[in-house]
């Protein structure tokens, strides 16, 4: 093994520092800011041109989200690895909390005074950290049997059944399907995901008992937004309409009736990349999904550059979280999936999927910086 | 150094990497293509979505033109009415806030039993203005204005209401105005008022006008945040018809009373008279008619036509009993609804055009027109009446018993000698008599400014043919002759006959409307010396010795009418009863006494009107129908 290790004798601080500095990869940071900017200028939209109440904040969080996600950059991703475990551990120890004294009758939050923080989403971040600790540790036996899968798969579901009973089947579900990819990643036998896929479609009507009466509602409402057109559908119609009505230029940034005229639920929340579609047309939709696929492509290619399996694994697995909030927040608002509540990170209001995704970058690009081939 | 297994970890993570990197590609593309798809091709069909969303279209009405008389009375105006509306959304209390004004107001029942149905029929959420009351008086808006602050939702507009001054004396002209269609889903046009009837709908484009739109902007709950109009509106324009409503008001009092005298309600007797009679009407509020024998009865019904016989115009048209169209365009109460609904008379038909009756004597100028022009008689010709004709098995009777004796084709108008025209029809024919009818305006539609009308009936041999695939019998013929059998004509084409035999020169038809210009019409094609003649002998009906008129002269120097009487059987007399002897007319039920009918023109030297009465089962032309025309005639020529 050909680490890269640190040597602090010779230099001094400040040389590490701007070298470091050099290697990070400055496409991946341009897309963040660029992101975080259409967040602000929508949120400014989406509160009829004001700063106040969303737009602001978001500015607030995404300085202090980029000042942690450099300072992660700096630390040597070893450190990662080392407190993996640890960091799972508390992130389930956090999830039970959350059930026990959550805030409001859905228990997603915990609250540190006026900070309300969900643990959920950092429960994102440890799974893929343990996960790659864990095949990291147990490549060095074999990979390609069964049995090494199954504390992965217990790993896996121990945080994702917690956080389906909160209940957010959304989050839920992005954290199995998450861990899963990962087990896919590492090489978990074709026949076992046939296997698992052909068990977990025979199980949909034993889930479907165990759903709550409102996520039965939301997923045949996806079916047929029309059968509520003013209930739960309407969100969905609604958000619809403000897309289709863009058209290819949109109807210009600050002028979108839709949601001007409030009938775009949660605007500044889930349904924000509705507004963006309205304001500025196809065109500029698809211009912030090239931008997220920009970012998501750097981080793989890092991910395919790497040495070891752990630093293969964690920016795997951040860049397909990544991948699964855009997938799902977008197919949520255009109508391709269930209403499940997920943010858009960096541009939706709302500081947790943001600090999950810098810290998740962060980490990148640490390993970025301190895990390659020499 | 890598080894084996280290190598093939490294293997199958690049295939699955390429895998995942294929997988997230087409997941990215379907979402690509979804917007695409809403984007670009549905765009279309969002955008309006979204227009609909964004935008409430309103119609602004016009004020409707007005109906003038031809010396500028209103017959139909608008009066400033308020309505309370509600700016409803889903989200209000509306039982609170009715409850509330409630409290303020008074709010009549029926209008909150509407304002409820029309809340359960509001398919989506979208706000809606709401018709609460639309009968506000000044005072409850000024009770709510000064607590608005109190109901936000709430608002008034001003609207226009539709009223009719001379209320049941013209209704059946004027008509009335109604919703749009009470079946229409369309809401845009929710609460406009078009014509339903009379020349409130036959000239209903011009009234109209053209309606503007409005454009609000409206949040998802319903809040207006910007209005502009997006259509300017036309006012209606007003219509001048040719009635002279002093002249009508006369003539409906004047028909109504026929030979009745007015008494007060002030006695038991009366009062018990009046509690046993269904439908009854008042002549006002305390008083009635009452007959020769001191019973109460209902105005007499029937249809009063004048009509200027060198224009076409009609001065007047009265069709008793009337309505009146203000009950149409209030909210409909259950009891003036009932009046017109069920009573046996049917005040909502306009029996000067669209009701029929047999004309009776008053077609015998017509038969005689017929003989003339066909040459078949001269003035000369005589025929003996001994009180009835002999046709085959069966006897028709002159209406006097004993006959008229000897007589000629004028002293057989003046008398109206039944068997006169009996012998001439049957030399004439039928069709010949058909066709001079139809000559002189029977049997036919006219361009008249009321959609509501009758075409009657003239009868001949093909016509029966056609409609019962019988040949026409003589007997018929001798009906027919006396306008009595299968013979029908409107009150409007009575007039429109006389007007054309009193004008000489132009087939005149019947107009409700004035025109500054000369209007032309067709020319009549008779031998005008025979048309003086006739005339002759219509002004014998009046002036002569035995004239059937002869008691209601006008009496003037200068100003004469002329005309002829007619009396209709609406029963059949059987031989039998003949013999036992008739039953006085007054004494049978009231639906089998006999029609009066009298049409005439005056003044007998250059005539300038003609008229037609009909007095439904109100007894003789001579006694009842021919009075009231002498009287209105007075009445015309200030007299």
């Amino acid at each position: 093994m050909n680490r890269n290790t640190n040597k602090f004798s010779s230099e001094t601080m400040i040389t590490v520092f701007f070298s470091k500095l050099l290697k990070i990869n400055w496409i991946i940071i341009l897309c963040l800011i660029l992101l975080g900017l259409v967040g602000v200028a929508s949120l400014y939209s989406a509160a009829g041109s004001d700063w106040n109440p969303w737009a602001r904040n978001h500015l607030i969080r995404l300085i202090f989200g980029f000042c942690l996600m450099f300072f992660i950059a700096f630390i040597p991703s070893h450190f990662f690895m080392k407190y993996s475990v640890l960091s799972f551990i508390l992130g389930v120890f956090a999830l039970i909390l959350v059930k026990i004294i959550g805030s409001g009758s859905v228990q997603r939050w915990i609250s540190f005074g006026s900070i309300n923080f969900q643990p959920s989403e950092i429960m994102k971040l440890a799974l893929i950290l343990i996960l790659a600790k864990y095949f990291d540790h147990i490549s060095k036996i074999q990979l390609n049997k069964l049995i090494p899968y199954i504390i992965p798969i217990l790993i896996i579901m121990i945080p994702g059944f917690l956080v389906i009973s909160q209940p957010d089947l959304g989050t839920g579900l992005t954290i199995i399907l998450l861990g899963l990819s990962i087990l896919f990643f590492v090489g978990i036998s074709m026949k076992f995901v046939i296997f698992s896929i052909l068990i977990s479609i025979s199980s949909i009507p034993f889930i479907w008992q165990q759903l709550y009466e409102y996520q039965k509602n939301r997923i045949l409402i996806f079916l047929n937004p029309e059968m509520d057109s003013l209930g739960s559908g309407y969100q969905i119609i609604q958000s619809k309409i403000a897309i289709g009505s863009g058209g290819l230029f949109g109807k210009g940034y600050l002028l979108g009736t839709q949601s001007r005229l409030n009938y775009l639920p949660e605007k500044h929340t889930d349904f924000i990349f509705t507004l963006i579609s309205e304001e500025l047309g196809f065109l500029g939709s698809i211009s912030i999904i090239l931008v997220f696929c920009l970012l998501i492509t750097s981080i793989m290619k890092i991910s395919f550059k790497v040495e070891s399996l752990f630093s293969k694994v964690v920016v795997f697995g951040i860049g397909f979280l990544i991948f699964l909030y855009l997938s799902l927040n977008i197919g949520m608002v255009c109508g391709l999936l269930p209403v499940v509540g997920a943010p858009l990170p960096l541009v939706s209001y709302g500081g947790t999927s943001l600090l999950t995704v810098l810290i998740g970058v962060g980490i990148v690009l640490s390993i970025n910086i301190h895990d390659k081939k020499v | 150094m890598k080894n084996k297994s280290q190598k093939k970890l490294d293997q199958t993570v690049s295939r699955r990497f390429l895998f995942l990197s294929l997988f997230k590609g087409s997941i990215i593309g379907t979402i690509g293509w979804k917007l695409f798809d809403l984007q670009l091709v549905e765009n279309r069909k969002y955008e309006k979505l979204s227009d609909n969303n964004q935008f409430n279209y309103r119609i602004i009405v016009p004020e409707r033109g007005r109906i003038l008389d031809r010396k500028m009375r209103l017959l139909a105006g608008n009066m400033d009415g308020f309505s309370l509306v509600l700016n409803w959304n889903k989200y209000l209390n509306v039982h609170q806030i009715i409850k509330n004004i409630s409290k303020i107001i008074v709010l009549n029942e029926k209008d909150i039993n509407n304002f409820y149905n029309k809340i359960r029929f509001q398919k989506n959420n979208f706000s809606k203005q709401i018709l609460i009351t639309k009968n506000l008086s000044q005072k409850d808006v000024a009770k709510l204005a000064v607590r608005i602050i109190e109901f936000p939702e709430i608002s008034f507009s001003m609207s226009k209401r539709r009223v009719y001054p001379q209320g049941i004396i013209a209704g059946h002209i004027t008509g009335y105005t109604g919703p749009y269609s009470k079946n229409v889903e369309n809401t845009s046009l929710h609460g406009i008022d078009v014509g339903r009837r009379g020349l409130e709908k036959f000239f209903d484009t011009q009234l109209r006008g053209e309606f503007g739109r409005k454009r609000n902007e409206v949040t998802s709950k319903g809040y207006v945040i910007d209005s502009q109009i997006y259509e300017n509106t036309k006012p209606g324009s007003d219509i001048q018809v040719s009635l002279d409503m002093k002249l009508q008001a006369f003539a409906v009092e004047r028909l109504q009373r026929g030979n009745y005298d007015l008494a007060f309600v002030d006695n038991e007797n009366i009062k018990n008279q009046i509690s046993k009679l269904k439908n009854f009407s008042y002549v006002s509020n305390n008083q009635v008619y009452i007959n020769k024998k001191k019973k109460v009865v209902n105005p007499q019904s029937g249809s009063l036509i004048v009509m200027d016989i060198n224009n076409g115009e009609i001065l007047c048209s009265v069709s008793s009993p009337g309505f009146d169209p203000n009950i149409f365009t209030k909210d409909l109460e259950v009891d003036d609804w009932n009046y017109v609904k069920n009573n046996s008379r049917s005040p909502l038909l306009n029996r000067s055009m669209a009701g029929v009756y047999p004309p009776g004597s008053t077609i015998k100028m017509a038969v005689a027109l017929a003989a003339l022009e066909s040459g078949i008689i001269d003035y000369k010709t005589r025929f003996f009446c001994n009180g009835s004709k002999e046709l085959g098995t069966s006897k028709f009777h002159c209406w006097a018993k004993d006959g008229h004796g000897n007589l000629n084709l004028m002293e057989a108008i003046e008398q109206s000698c039944d068997v006169f025209f009996y012998e001439l029809g049957l030399k004439v024919g039928i069709d010949k008599i058909a066709l001079m009818m139809k000559k002189l305006g029977l049997g036919q539609y006219y361009d008249i400014q009321i959609h509501d009308r009758a075409k009657g009936v003239v009868p001949n041999i093909k016509w029966k043919l056609k409609r019962d695939g019988l040949n026409w019998s003589l007997g018929e013929t001798l009906n027919a002759s006396i306008g009595q059998g299968y013979i029908l004509t409107t009150p409007l084409q009575l007039v429109t006959m006389v007007s054309r035999i009193a004008n000489g020169k132009f087939a005149v038809n019947p107009s409700l409307t004035i025109s500054s210009e000369n209007k032309k019409f067709k020319v009549l094609n008779i031998n005008n010396e025979h048309l003086n003649f006739i005339k002759k002998a219509m002004e014998k009906v009046v002036v002569g010795k035995k004239g059937t008129a002869k008691n209601y002269k006008i009496g003037s120097k200068n100003i004469e009418m002329a005309g002829k009487t007619g009396t209709v059987q609406v029963v059949r007399i059987t031989e039998l009863e003949r013999e036992q002897g008739l039953i006085k007319n007054e004494d049978r039920p009231w639906e089998k006494r006999d029609h009066a009918l009298f049409v005439g023109y005056a003044p007998t030297i250059n005539p300038k009107y003609a008229i037609s009465v009909v007095v439904e089962h109100g007894g003789s032309g001579s006694s009842v129908a021919a009075p009231i025309a002498r009287d209105v005639f007075k009445h015309l020529f200030k007299l």
